[in-house]
């Protein structure tokens, strides 16, 4: 497979994730900012942006917080911004994507930028993204051979994942909000009903624990680094390797996660902060030994 | 509306006029029934006090009802049924799952009227818990002459099969809605208890949530007190509850399954508490211990927290045609190896004619005085106030004593002279079956009505109660039930009601240590990781993608080629 071909089907992985775990994390935090306004309008903001590495400025209120991370298509950390990133790795793999997954995608794209998915409240709008987006992935799983793209594309998604649930546990919703933060911090990541029947008792220590080291729950660090580490050694299966060093930092990373003994809410979050650095250089990894951008090389006399 | 509930509210004309000069233009004006043996005063407004000036509670609220206007409300009305439809937030009524109307102006209650509601509700159990412990043992306050022993033998809700059962930690409510409605004055008073399976508290959840999704807006500025702790604090009492010895206990929720009309309620409940959510069908009793069928084997069961009514829950001592219930679990309860909660054999105390005599309970049990009355009731048993209330029915409200729900009752002023003579009849055949009380015109609270105006509507309110048996946990608020038709003053939502999201606000000095409140919270900035997002390289730079774009331009004249 082509390198751009590849790196593109990656990109597509990671940005379709990254509008999405954005999408739910805003929903949840605008809710509870809404709902118990116990804690200063304006920190509430601040924090959520610190976590998703947006600038704060000029951001005080709800509706200033929504605008932001929903954002524009200049800053591809926001949800526009991601989708149509990947809208754009979409378009130059176009002809090795199913038919389906692009137009649900350009159809995202476009109703984002469109502002189609309008609505009074951020809360409808925003489920309204989380559908689309939704759709998307469920397309890609039913239409996508199990080839090489895919295993890229799957690859990217795991690692956006991580990347994703440590910034959310980073927002620290249980810290600001006692009563309702365990339970939106699950709910930002589709975990609550998951989680509670576990019967843990629901506190924010627990919740961290789960959301990082749950063997079942598919956003879990643990299953992603799994999921992340089967992309790996299926590429190695076909062919693709990049001499091992991404399989070290992935499976490292899966067995610290799955072999941690009796971790105290200090591990946990010591984890949280290494599997995502470890997402990091995975991803360098990735981009070193199987992309190899060559930048564009003009020839000056 | 009745031909003679000509009274208007209090100053309704006026407070229309005002309103409709404002720029939301929302008109207010109703009229409501006269009382019986009243004076002609309007029911209390929650928005308005007497001088037609929004209570200062109230303002903020009404501000942005105002800004965002009949038609910002008419569409977040329809942005409200998408969400409620979507989540399937319903219940069952003939058969039909809809889902429970919401109205999008939320209730508001001041702290200081909340801590009177909630003493006043915990109190009523703890009495209420005292006197059950009592009729199914040693029942001295029948000996004591407190509540007539007849009355007590004649309920249909009094369960011989009960006697002797003992609940592990002493407890027999372990979940309580208490009805409550605000009178002419604007106090709150008990209007009937349900003590065997009341509901509708998964809604007091999702209608938060689903406020908070469509209309975000009315929040800004008031500080409402969570709701979310509820499955936590109901678990928590579920397990405390557990038979003697056990220290993990199994807890379950037993439905009558997805044909109830609160099917919606059990299975948010399980899922909240996560726990199992049973039918009759998946548990048995052997060896005098409950068990569940799972695919790992029979696993035996320590609470039972049932929501299916006491006649279907066992056939052996009740209904033997009972395909709900478990044969043998009411002995297992006997034996000390099951709680089942609520327990059996309540109902005798929310029977409607024991009602009557609370106020005596309180004192009895407790020695206090109720902080919420009663409201006025007449014992058609007695035959002086019998005649009394035949000879006004037409101002009087009915109910059978062993009803719930609303179903069976009549309201004097809306019945037609042939419903009246039919209740009559019944009554004179039946007095042990009825009770009477004036038509009391409850509170009205502004409401968004069809155009998208706001309207003063009948509420009442629902707080519901967890008794853990050493603490009686009042859910902040309950469900406030609103009669959506004009006039009307039946909430019950087999009946044409809506409901609310009700509001108890942060007490306001809280901030400087109340012990009603929670202080304004210093928060802890959390410092980022400081790891920066990754992105893909741009694709295209921009010479290139100038030059890709030059090609193109470059061979569009050219046409097809051969």
């Amino acid at each position: 497979m082509l390198s751009r071909i590849a790196e593109s089907f990656f990109w597509i992985g990671r940005y379709i994730e990254r509008s999405e775990a954005t999408a739910r994390l805003l929903a949840e935090h605008h809710q509870l900012l809404v709902e118990d306004r116990t804690v200063p309008e304006e920190v509430a903001c601040a924090v959520l942006l610190d976590s998703l590495s947006l600038p704060s400025l000029r951001v005080e209120d709800a509706a200033s917080l929504v605008g932001a991370v929903i954002g524009s298509t200049t800053d591809a950390s926001t949800i526009v911004g991601a989708t149509s990133a990947a809208r754009e790795n979409a378009r130059s793999v176009r002809d090795q994507l199913s038919g389906e997954v692009f137009e649900a995608l350009n159809a995202t794209h476009i109703a984002l930028s469109r502002g189609m998915v309008y609505a009074a409240s951020p809360g409808v709008a925003l489920h309204r993204v989380q559908e689309r987006l939704l759709t998307v992935n469920g397309i890609i799983e039913w239409t996508m051979s199990r080839d090489e793209g895919y295993l890229f594309l799957t690859l990217g998604r795991s690692l956006e994942r991580i990347d994703m649930t440590a910034r959310l546990l980073g927002v620290r919703h249980d810290q600001l909000w006692s009563e309702g933060g365990p339970v939106a911090t699950l709910r930002a990541a589709g975990a609550l009903s998951a989680f509670l029947r576990m019967r843990h008792p629901l506190d924010g220590d627990e919740v961290r624990r789960f959301l990082s080291l749950d063997p079942a729950f598919p956003r879990s660090l643990r299953a992603c680094a799994e999921q992340a580490e089967r992309s790996v050694r299926g590429l190695e299966r076909m062919g693709s390797s990049d001499g091992g060093d991404l399989l070290r930092e992935v499976g490292m990373l899966r067995s610290q996660l799955e072999y941690v003994v009796d971790p105290s809410a200090a591990d946990v979050d010591a984890l949280c902060a290494r599997a995502q650095v470890a997402a990091v250089r995975a991803s360098d990894c990735a981009a070193r030994g199987f992309f190899h951008q060559a930048g564009t090389i003009v020839w000056s006399h | 509306m009745a031909p003679d509930s000509v009274e208007p509210i209090n100053g309704a004309e006026t407070a229309g006029q005002r309103l409709e000069g404002s720029p939301g233009g929302m008109a207010v004006s109703a009229t409501a029934p006269t009382p019986a043996e009243a004076p002609a005063v309007g029911p209390y407004d929650e928005m308005y006090d007497s001088d037609n000036t929004p209570r200062a509670t109230h303002s903020r609220l009404l501000r942005a009802l105002d800004r965002i206007g009949p038609e910002g409300i008419l569409e977040r009305g329809r942005l409200r049924d998408a969400y409620l439809d979507q989540q399937g937030i319903t219940f069952t009524l003939s058969g039909r799952e809809r889902p429970l109307p919401l109205d999008l102006v939320p209730r508001i209650i001041p702290a200081d009227e909340w801590s009177q509601v909630e003493a006043g509700v915990k109190q009523r159990i703890r009495a209420l818990e005292a006197f059950l412990a009592d009729l199914y043992g040693p029942q001295e306050v029948l000996a004591d002459g407190i509540v007539p022993r007849r009355l007590i033998l004649t309920s249909t809700h009094y369960h011989r099969a009960a006697y002797g059962v003992d609940p592990p930690n002493g407890v027999r409510l372990h979940v309580a809605g208490i009805d409550l409605i605000r009178d002419e004055a604007g106090r709150f008073c008990v209007l009937e208890d349900n003590l065997r399976n009341p509901s509708g508290v998964s809604y007091v959840l999702e209608n938060r949530r689903a406020l908070a999704h469509v209309l975000p807006e009315v929040f800004i500025g008031h500080r409402v007190r969570s709701v979310e702790e509820y499955p936590e604090r109901l678990l928590e009492a579920l397990q405390a509850a557990t038979p003697r010895g056990v220290d993990e206990p199994v807890v379950v929720v037993l439905t009558p399954g997805v044909h109830n009309s609160a099917h919606y309620e059990h299975a948010f409940l399980a899922r909240r508490m996560g726990v199992e959510l049973v039918e009759g069908r998946d548990l048995y009793c052997r060896d005098g211990f409950l068990w569940m069928r799972t695919t790992s084997g029979p696993q035996r069961i320590h609470v039972v927290y049932r929501r299916i009514d006491d006649d279907f829950l066992d056939p052996l001592p009740f209904r033997f045609d009972s395909v709900l219930g478990i044969p043998g679990i009411l002995n297992s309860a006997r034996a000390g190896h099951v709680t089942i909660a609520n327990a059996v054999g309540n109902g005798v105390a929310d029977d409607k004619a024991v009602y009557p005599h609370v106020p005596d309970l309180i004192d009895y049990y407790l020695g206090e005085t109720p902080i919420l009355p009663n409201v006025e009731t007449y014992d058609l048993q007695d035959p002086d106030q019998r005649s009394f209330v035949l000879d006004r029915m037409d101002r009087m409200v009915l109910k059978p004593s062993d009803a719930s729900g609303g179903s069976g009752l009549l309201i004097g002023t809306k019945a037609s002279v042939e419903e009246l003579e039919a209740t009559r009849e019944r009554v004179l055949e039946d007095p042990r079956g009825w009770i009477a009380q004036p038509v009391v015109t409850f509170s009205t609270a502004p409401t968004a009505v069809d155009d998208g105006q706001l309207g003063p509507r009948h509420v009442d309110l629902r707080p519901f109660a967890v008794n853990d048996g050493n603490d009686i946990f009042v859910l902040p608020g309950g469900l406030t039930r609103v009669a959506l038709p004009e006039g009307s003053l039946v909430v019950n939502s087999s009946q044409g009601g809506g409901s609310k999201d009700t509001w108890v606000l942060e007490d306001e000095d809280a901030s400087v240590g109340r012990a009603t409140g929670r202080p304004v919270r210093r928060v802890r900035r959390t410092p980022s990781s400081g790891i920066s997002r990754a992105h893909a390289p741009r694709p295209h730079d921009d010479r290139q993608r100038q030059q890709e774009g030059q090609q193109q331009q470059a061979q569009e004249p050219r046409g097809p080629r051969c």
